[in-house]
């Protein structure tokens, strides 16, 4: 996994600065078959098992048979003979899953003009291809108001795998979210270098918990800290999917919620009226593609209120990074009355107020 | 004072795998096989660990009796290839890598192993000894395993230096055809050394999984047994050196997220690197003091074909 995120942040300023080519309007032949190819083990417990969990509810929601294939790795070779076996047997919609695809569809995309590429944490588009992403510093927000209100001590911990923009989001939403229920948090952040590595997310757990921490967020890929929180005596909160099924300390995660988004995107692919975007999507809650599972017992009703409060103006179009916001260091980033653009958000590489952590 | 005590402390379970990884390997290599597999059966014995306590619902140490069983039946695949069929013996190493990359994700697939949390071993409690101040917590609060591998390095110590059949294996990785001219079984005792290394291998993989992490995840062992061959050679097949590069690269794990969770600002990526910019230092270090010998196998990578001239 490590491999497509490593370069999200990257790829994110790419698609920020590119020129957009003009895209035309795609008319798809015939029924859909949509097909869906997966990098990972589809039962992962995080983000693969989100995708299949979507793709479930696709099926559901449209009437039709999706099939998946697992384990297909992230380099050309291995991608094309499984998307062309899929569109032999009449697939037109691809569904992918990771950002070591991006470049393998768009080739593709340009061989099969007549087959739609809809391509998760990707990060080429085009006239029948289509990258998305989930705007996850608003769900964070919210997990980081969850947080704080489980919180005695007001000293949270994080436990992230690499600072890349798309990671220090996350973290700086949390922090911005604990504040607006406790304004003296703190969020201590721990890198562990890696997106799958139990052993060093567990270390980071117990050193954040030795540290006084009382409630561990994460935004690393297996439930490590969640059940490291549950041994501890204290609480966390969660990522990809509803982290609570493997701990009872989660009291709220960032969860996908890809159906929401897929769905009524394949009814406007079958309509004949869809577009693709020249940056991709990059989905709200409102949008679909992010939400949050929430609360646990530790959250008190009248603190829920207050998070579902904020869910709702998040919905209605409340920016989390509005202005006026300074940096740690003092530093300006964005003005009053503004909001910070998508270049900047793939590319943030500053913390707030309220963050402790390794530059 | 506090921060000493919880660094540590951990250090030791942080060490252990590559410790225990780094005495299998030189056990194999001393009789001459080159094993390049080590991560694969760090893996296997990491799932087979985890499924086995998932499976038993408990029973930490027969689960790691099984993790070590089950990288020794990987390594009878790995004996044949190299020691009867003599098979390239770095091709061989890295099939093996890659078999128990596929083979643990399948089995796991098929068993639900990945990503259930289960209890595992957990640290010793001696009573007052575990309440000493500072000694307590750093000496008498570990795992029973951190004991036993201790006892374990005293043992192949002088079982590999100061017994006959130490020395023997010895000198079938140093001169095959003089020690089977000698009359000592080059093939025994070459499977033996790749037995005994893959169940330490074994151990410490499953060290990671029921000790460690307490969940099972694909690919859990995140490169750890590329870390023990590189530990190997830095260590110059020298038991004592081994343990204590384990124990340095321990010392390194254990401080990096404590460094960040008591909120001291380096650069991540500086912090990330150390454990690689030590290595590199000590083995520098190393090779410009005086003592440069080096106790690597002479026939270490070369099968042994009877009466055949080289």
């Amino acid at each position: 996994m490590h491999r497509r995120l490593i370069t999200w942040s990257v790829a994110g300023l790419a698609l920020a600065a590119s020129v957009a080519g003009a895209s035309a309007e795609f008319v798809l032949k015939g029924d859909p078959k949509p097909a869906m190819i997966i990098f990972s083990q589809k039962n992962d417990g995080g983000w693969s098992q989100a995708l299949d969990e979507a793709r479930q509810k696709v099926e559901k929601e449209l009437g039709v048979t999706i099939p998946v294939v697992e384990n297909v790795p992230e380099n050309a070779t291995a991608i094309k003979p499984a998307v062309e076996l899929f569109i032999d047997r009449g697939a037109n919609i691809i569904l992918g899953s990771a950002f070591g695809y991006s470049d393998a569809f768009k080739e593709l995309a340009e061989k099969y003009p007549n087959v739609v590429f809809l391509n998760p944490a990707g990060t080429t588009n085009g006239n029948n291809l289509m990258s998305y992403y989930g705007r996850t510093y608003e769900s964070q927000y919210l997990c980081g108001m969850a947080a704080a209100a489980a919180s005695k001590s007001g000293k949270l911990g994080f436990v992230a795998a690499n600072p890349f923009g798309l990671v220090n989001w996350t973290v700086n939403a949390y922090a911005m979210g604990a504040r607006q229920i406790n304004p003296d948090a703190t969020v201590t952040v721990v890198f562990t270098g890696a997106w799958n590595d139990p052993v060093k997310e567990r270390a980071a757990a117990e050193a954040l918990a030795e540290q006084g921490i009382d409630v561990i967020g994460q935004h690393v890929d297996t439930p490590t800290p969640q059940i490291v929180a549950k041994e501890k005596g204290i609480y966390g909160t969660g990522h990809h999917r509803d982290l609570s099924e493997f701990s009872t300390a989660s009291q709220c995660s960032s969860v996908w919620v890809w159906d929401r988004f897929l769905v009524p995107e394949i009814k406007k692919i079958v309509a004949g009226d869809w577009e693709s975007q020249p940056y991709g999507a990059f989905l709200s809650i409102a949008q679909g593609g992010t939400d949050i599972a929430c609360c646990g017992d530790a959250v008190s009703e009248e603190d829920k209120a207050k998070i579902m409060a904020e869910r709702e103006a998040i919905m209605g179009g409340k920016h989390v990074f509005a202005g006026p916001l300074n940096d740690r260091e003092g530093t300006e980033r964005v003005a009053a009355g503004a909001v910070l653009d998508d270049g900047a958000l793939w590319g943030m590489d500053w913390f707030v107020d309220g963050v402790i952590s390794q530059q | 004072m506090e921060f000493l005590v919880n660094w540590l402390a951990n250090i030791p379970g942080f060490a252990l795998p590559f410790a225990l990884g780094a005495l299998g390997l030189i056990i194999c290599e001393k009789s001459g096989v080159l094993n390049l597999g080590a991560e694969g059966f760090l893996l296997i014995g990491a799932m087979a660990g985890a499924g086995a306590v998932l499976t038993f619902g408990g029973y930490p140490l027969l689960a790691l009796a099984m993790a070590a069983l089950a990288s020794a039946l990987l390594s009878l695949v790995f004996a044949v290839l190299v020691i009867l069929l003599r098979v390239n013996q770095v091709i061989s190493g890295l099939t093996i890598v890659f078999l128990a990359q596929g083979l643990t994700s399948l089995i796991a697939l098929k068993q639900g192993w990945t990503n259930k949390a289960f209890t595992g071993l957990s640290s010793l409690d001696l009573g007052p000894l575990s309440d000493i101040p500072f000694i307590g917590p750093i000496v008498f609060s570990q795992d029973l395993i951190v004991y036993l591998t201790v006892g374990l390095f005293f043992l192949a110590v002088h079982l590999m230096g100061r017994t006959n059949a130490g020395l023997r294996l010895r000198a079938v990785g140093e001169n095959p055809d003089a020690a089977d001219a000698a009359g000592i079984n080059v093939t025994a005792y070459r499977f033996v050394a790749v037995l005994i290394g893959a169940l330490l291998l074994g151990l410490a993989g499953g060290y990671l999984t029921v000790v460690v992490s307490k969940i099972w995840v694909d690919g859990l062992t995140g490169g750890r047994g590329w870390i023990a061959i590189a530990l190997v050679i830095f260590a110059r097949w020298r038991i004592w050196r081994a343990l204590g590069g384990a124990v340095l690269f321990g010392c390194i794990e254990a401080l990096i997220p404590r460094v960040a969770a008591i909120g001291v600002q380096v650069p991540q990526y500086f912090v990330l690197m150390t454990p690689y910019v030590v290595t590199f230092a000590v083995m520098v270090w190393t090779s410009l003091s005086s003592n440069t010998a080096s106790d690597e196998p002479g026939a270490l990578g070369r099968p042994f074909v009877r009466e055949e001239r080289h």
